[in-house]
């Protein structure tokens, strides 16, 4: 993975599939089972070197509270991935920068179900603040914009 | 089996003694001259779901049992209802599908001041409508809910109804933690916006169910009363045949469920007549295949070895006499719309809540994520709510209900059955009346009522947390 493939893919249109890096990255993803965007978010990954493990559960606010994302920071389903929590609908280009630079922290979210977001209908309108959260009680830093 | 009220006459008084055998006269009790009264205390205390081994839950209780009393009244009898408050917080009781008098609904603020803790409040109504209903709190419902407090409030026909056995499945929905505590998270944002505080632990009555047993050749009258915060169930009855005879307290016109799915969603009550006809010694699951890909036995229909009660189902026919509605006279009716807003996938109808723009910059918790055209009215009623239309007594209400969200819906109505006329233009058929009418995504229905009972009156979606959450309304009938 070189720098300008990064770069190049952060500046491509977010549906647009990319090539597989390597080898299909695993991913499982616990979802509420009447939420459909979710579902889109799971193929929009899946367009994108990802396989996607989709578990329907009641409980995600158990899930997603116990896997440390905070509580005004949800995103509507929690991915894990290669020993990082993902929540909410994360663009896959930040994604795969956070496991490609594997930084010490428990996981990043996206807040909500912005407009325009992957799995989400409409137009992109505001800048979107990608958290890192840890489990150690620290407030949550910004991983990245978009 | 606490279900089963042949077992429970000579262990409780007046009121469950006058539950009776329904399909045995002789054994009714004389009724009595004096207005019947009954206390119920509302305290913490602790269950077992599991039986008597299992871990201890510590719950909110009426009467120190989970679910609370099931409370048998008689139809057109009066009934006081003293209620002792020894909770922490403030509570009410509403009886809900009971049509009462306004100050008798239990909603705090806006038809009676809450009760206060150490305090009580007397509960006095003569219920005209004979039928499956249920009680529970009208204050800090969720959490007041989700800790327990609810039980079962059975009035009885003037005229036994002939069946073998009239049993009740309280079915209650549980979000517990891996301790067997109930979890916490009560008003969690993503609960609130999506699909409710749905749990991982369902009971019949209080436990977590074991075989129903049952007899070969009986008819069994089967109450199901969904008293989830949440958690709508479609319960299928393996070999079996339900027949729907009455839906929230109210006779219908006899029917088999389409696709034989029991649709229940939370507060609705269904009355099922179900002829056993299994095989003796054999077992029949009943099934909740509501949510894709979540379906669960629920409990197991088990037929004792014994040969059928008798060699062809009872000939009596199964329906039940009806209550006494008024009857809408649609013609003059006059005309609202009330448009469900808001929740996740919303769609932008609600500025900050559909599709959740900047959902995180405010914070959800305790704040608005539904609203009811255009309007938020959250947490449990207070005074000063503003009516959203006024009615003058006697006139009939055509209510058009609009789902414009993602979401599914029970609407419930406070005072009133509701004769539901059509869903998405197609004529809803048996002659149906609901106070507590499901309403798919994007789903349109159309209801009439009479407006014959003063008040300012409820109407609100029965999933507790979008209730809280915005999904409430308010009408005046003058």
């Amino acid at each position: 993975m070189k720098p300008t493939y990064a770069f190049a893919a952060f500046a491509l249109a977010i549906a647009t599939p990319m090539p597989a890096l390597a080898a299909t990255i695993n991913a499982i993803m616990y979802k509420n089972p009447q939420c459909s965007c979710c579902e889109a978010y799971a193929a929009y990954l899946e367009q994108n070197g990802f396989k996607v493990d989709i578990k329907s559960v009641h409980n995600l606010s158990q899930i997603s509270s116990d896997a440390g994302v905070p509580a005004d920071l949800e995103g509507c389903h929690t991915l894990m991935v290669d020993g990082y929590v993902v929540d909410g609908l994360v663009p896959v280009d930040i994604v795969k920068k956070l496991l490609t630079e594997r930084p010490a922290i428990t996981g990043i979210t996206l807040a909500g179900m912005p407009t325009g977001a992957p799995g989400m209908g409409g137009e992109k309108a505001e800048t979107w603040t990608i958290y890192a959260f840890t489990k150690d009680g620290k407030a949550p830093t910004v991983y990245a914009t978009e | 089996m606490n279900s089963d009220f042949h077992h429970l006459i000579s262990r409780r008084g007046f009121l469950v003694a006058a539950a009776g055998v329904a399909a045995s006269a002789s054994m009714r009790p004389v009724r009595a001259s004096a207005m019947a009264e009954r206390r119920i205390g509302v305290a913490p205390s602790q269950a077992r779901f599991t039986g008597p081994d299992g871990p201890h839950t510590p719950v909110w209780t009426y009467d120190r049992t989970v679910p609370g009393p099931a409370l048998r009244l008689l139809q057109r009898e009066p009934i006081r209802i003293v209620v002792d408050n020894r909770l922490d917080e403030d509570t009410t009781v509403h009886w809900h599908g009971i049509r009462l008098p306004n100050a008798m609904d239990g909603v705090p603020g806006l038809t009676q001041p809450p009760i206060k803790p150490g305090e009580s409040f007397v509960y006095e109504f003569t219920p005209p409508d004979a039928g499956t209903f249920w009680y529970h709190p009208h204050a800090d419902s969720l959490v007041q809910l989700g800790r327990g407090l609810a039980g079962a409030l059975i009035v009885e026909e003037t005229e036994p109804v002939a069946v073998d056995r009239d049993l009740l499945w309280l079915l209650q929905d549980w979000r517990l933690a891996k301790d067997g505590q109930i979890a916490a998270g009560f008003g969690n944002m993503m609960d609130a916006a999506m699909s409710g505080r749905v749990g991982n632990v369902v009971t019949i009555n209080g436990t977590v169910p074991v075989d129903q047993s049952v007899k070969a050749g009986a008819r069994v009258r089967l109450r199901l009363a969904n008293a989830s915060l949440a958690r709508i169930m479609a319960l299928r009855f393996e070999g079996h045949r339900p027949v729907v005879v009455a839906i929230d307290g109210q006779p219908c016109d006899p029917h088999e469920p389409e696709d034989g799915r029991l649709v229940l969603a939370p507060a609705m009550r269904i009355d099922i007549m179900l002829d056993m006809q299994g095989d003796p010694g054999k077992r029949y699951a009943v099934i909740d295949d509501f949510y894709d890909g979540l379906a669960y036995t629920l409990t197991t229909l088990a037929y004792d070895e014994a040969p059928p009660l008798r060699a062809h189902p009872l000939d009596a026919p199964v329906g039940l006499p009806r209550n006494p509605l008024p009857e809408p006279d649609l013609v003059r009716a006059e005309r609202q719309e009330i448009v469900l807003q808001g929740g996740m996938m919303g769609g932008g109808k609600l500025a900050g809540v559909g599709g959740m723009m900047g959902m995180a910059a405010h914070g959800m918790n305790g704040g608005a994520a539904w609203a009811i055209n255009d309007m938020s009215m959250t947490g449990d009623g207070h005074a000063g709510m503003a009516p959203q239309f006024t009615l003058k007594r006697g006139t009939t209400c055509h209510l058009t209900m609009r789902n414009e969200t993602a979401w599914w819906h029970p609407m419930h109505i406070h005072g009133f059955s509701m004769s539901v006329l059509s869903r998405n233009g197609s004529p809803v058929p048996h002659r149906q009346w609901q106070d507590t009418v499901l309403m798919a995504p994007k789903d349109t229905i159309e209801c009439a009522f009479v407006a014959d009972n003063p008040g300012d009156w409820m109407l609100h979606c029965h999933v507790a947390d979008h209730q809280m959450a915005g999904l409430m309304t308010v009408f005046r009938v003058t």
